[in-house]
């Protein structure tokens, strides 16, 4: 699909936390945005188009804000567009600026996702102001309950799955939760949201943003730190419910997965992706994805968490940030899984760096798990041929 | 015009407004925000496919479209198989048993947002009707909720018929229609084989 390849050349996040009341929504973005542009050292002025993406606006009650964000983001005259796919936007976001690049249209592009949670109230946008709001954990909570019927897996892999990536939370000073005492008993003995879902497995509600640069082959060489490249970019959904669906493994999610190994040119996931930042705001969505992307294969997902295999030092590392359980800025959640793929291949992911990451998978999906972006980033354009 | 009546935003409750005043007591500390209620009153008009749908439910059925290449079966009906992509008609309409098993639940622990109601923690079930037909976001009520679990075979409860609405119907119904129905109570009847819903979530 890709006519010329795309780079990503500069990364920046804020810090996420529950509430960021030194800084306003304009303030919010331009924070990610500039340290964006100062990671490829690039001015405003040397970016051609601004794609800007966040979830829902009943979440802050701010409007269009892609309207009164021009400004903040230094889109005055020139071209500005703002992406929606519910949780997965951020991805999709990325997605359409890379795409931007691949086609020759813009050069340099700049894309940014946010979400500021405190200034509003998600859960009574998420339930239209009426009364009985189920939360997103009420949607998922079945289908979790059927893939621990289906699979067999023991009760304490959703445990094992909040600990592994709140302990790797801690080695990223940009996440929102820090819980250095986390436990299998904290988690366990925490409230129940959701049965089965217990407090602390699910995501916290953050204020944050992230943004990147992404330009083509020509401005990835002059950039002055290493680029993470591209590989492949995929993007399906599906309609949220109706008779027969597969909520445990949509069929969006597998056809999305296929699209983007086969653009990269990947054979064998499980071989040859180094790092992957999935999208697990409830824990039993990591043994889910890794079934549901063919990582792993029918039931045996929850054993790569048992066996270690998912941790920052197992042999196919999940979420080493702390991912979308320890920051959810939700608007910002699948952007950051694509800003943290790009950050390992980079090498630059500092104390949650993977060892000898050369192609990373991010993956964000959204609304009744049915919107799905995905990419594979490398450390070169060759970083998976390298690796048959 | 046959639009059902939407029933009025919620005003912002003065109990609740001053117990939010109460919460800022620190006279010294910085204004860093103010809460500022918002009312949108809309009314939809509900298509055509759904309108029977809201009718049926004022006189105690339930309808569903019955897919003419695939058979899926869809209630409330949306006028066209969106997996085959092809319309659905009357011709295409079909009652729907009013009893049958819970496939799934949730057990949600409710987040005490503007304008919500409930306190406890309460279930939502999804059903896989006798015959076909499926309906997520279902009550039980007067269930205990640890007594909620798969296989339970359940049968409508109408809202009585002097209380009976459909306000609540919209076009983007998965099926909830609490003004008209007013949950599912056990049959009594052993529960169903697994093999019959484990794989039905929904
Ligand atoms: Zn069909």
């Amino acid at each position: 699909m890709s006519s010329q390849p795309a780079a990503v050349i500069g990364i920046g996040q804020t810090k996420h936390k529950k509430k960021r009341d030194d800084v306003s929504l304009p303030g919010l973005v331009r924070e990610a945005a500039q340290r964006a542009l100062d990671d490829a050292e690039l001015n405003w002025t040397d970016i051609d188009a601004v794609v800007l993406g966040k979830a829902p606006d009943p979440f802050e009650g701010v409007m269009m804000p892609e309207l009164s964000m021009a400004d903040a983001l230094g889109a005055n005259g020139k071209p500005m567009m703002r992406v929606h796919t519910a949780g997965s936007v951020g991805g999709s976001t990325a997605l359409v600026a890379t795409h931007l690049v691949q086609t020759g249209v813009h050069e340099r592009v700049l894309t940014v996702a946010y979400e500021k949670q405190a200034e509003g109230n998600a859960q009574w946008g998420l339930a239209g102001g009426r009364s009985g709001g189920m939360g997103a954990g009420g949607i998922f909570a079945p289908w979790m309950r059927t893939y621990i019927n289906k699979s067999g897996a023991p009760e304490d892999i959703g445990w094992k799955v909040a600990v592994k990536d709140r302990q790797n939370a801690c080695k990223n000073p940009y996440a929102h939760l820090h819980l250095p005492d986390i436990s299998i008993e904290k988690v366990k003995e925490s409230p129940m949201l959701w049965d089965p879902i217990h407090f602390l497995e699910s995501c916290p509600s953050s204020d944050g943003a992230v943004a990147m640069v992404l330009t083509n082959e020509a401005g990835a060489k002059k950039a002055p730190r290493k680029p993470a490249w591209v590989l492949g970019t995929a993007m399906r959904s599906e309609l949220g419910t109706f008779p027969g669906r597969d909520t445990v493994r949509p069929l969006a999610g597998v056809e999305c997965a296929h699209m983007v190994y086969d653009a990269a040119g990947i054979t064998n996931p499980r071989e040859q992706i180094d790092i992957a930042e999935l999208y697990v705001p409830f824990s039993w969505y990591e043994p889910m994805w890794l079934e549901g992307h063919d990582i792993a294969g029918p039931g045996e997902g929850w054993r790569m968490v048992e066996d270690g295999s998912t941790q920052i030092t197992g042999d196919f590392p999940v979420n080493p940030s702390g991912g979308v359980l320890s920051s959810n800025p939700i608007g910002a959640s699948g952007m950051l899984r694509f800003a943290e793929a790009a950050l390992q291949v980079r090498g630059e992911a500092g104390e949650h760096q993977v060892a000898d990451a050369h192609v990373g998978l991010a993956q964000a999906y959204g609304g009744a798990a049915q919107y799905f972006a995905m990419w594979v980033v490398g450390s070169s354009l060759d970083a998976v041929d390298a690796k048959k | 015009m046959t639009d059902a009546k939407q029933p009025d935003a919620k005003q912002p409750d003065a109990k609740q407004l001053a117990a939010k005043q109460e919460e800022a007591v620190d006279p010294s500390a910085p204004v860093t925000g103010m809460d500022y209620f918002m009312k949108l009153e809309y009314h939809e008009l509900l298509c055509p496919v759904v309108r029977e749908f809201a009718d049926a439910l004022m006189d105690k059925r339930l309808i569903g479209h019955k897919c003419p290449k695939c058979g899926l079966i869809y209630s409330p009906p949306r006028g066209y198989c969106p997996i085959c992509t092809v319309q659905t008609t009357k011709a295409d309409e079909i009652e729907i048993q009013t009893h049958g098993i819970v496939t799934n639940y949730t057990v949600v622990t409710p987040v005490q947002y503007y304008g919500q109601e409930e306190t406890e923690p309460f279930a939502k079930v999804s059903l896989q009707l006798d015959g076909g037909g499926t309906l997520s976001l279902q009550d039980l009520p007067g269930v205990p909720v640890e007594q909620v679990h798969p296989g339970m075979r359940v049968e409508i409860v109408w809202a009585p018929d002097d209380e009976r609405h459909v306000d609540d119907v919209t076009n983007r119904s998965w099926g909830s229609a609490e003004g008209a129905i007013r949950g599912w109570k056990p049959t009594g009847e052993a529960d169903a084989d697994p093999s019959e819903y484990s794989d039905k979530t929904f």
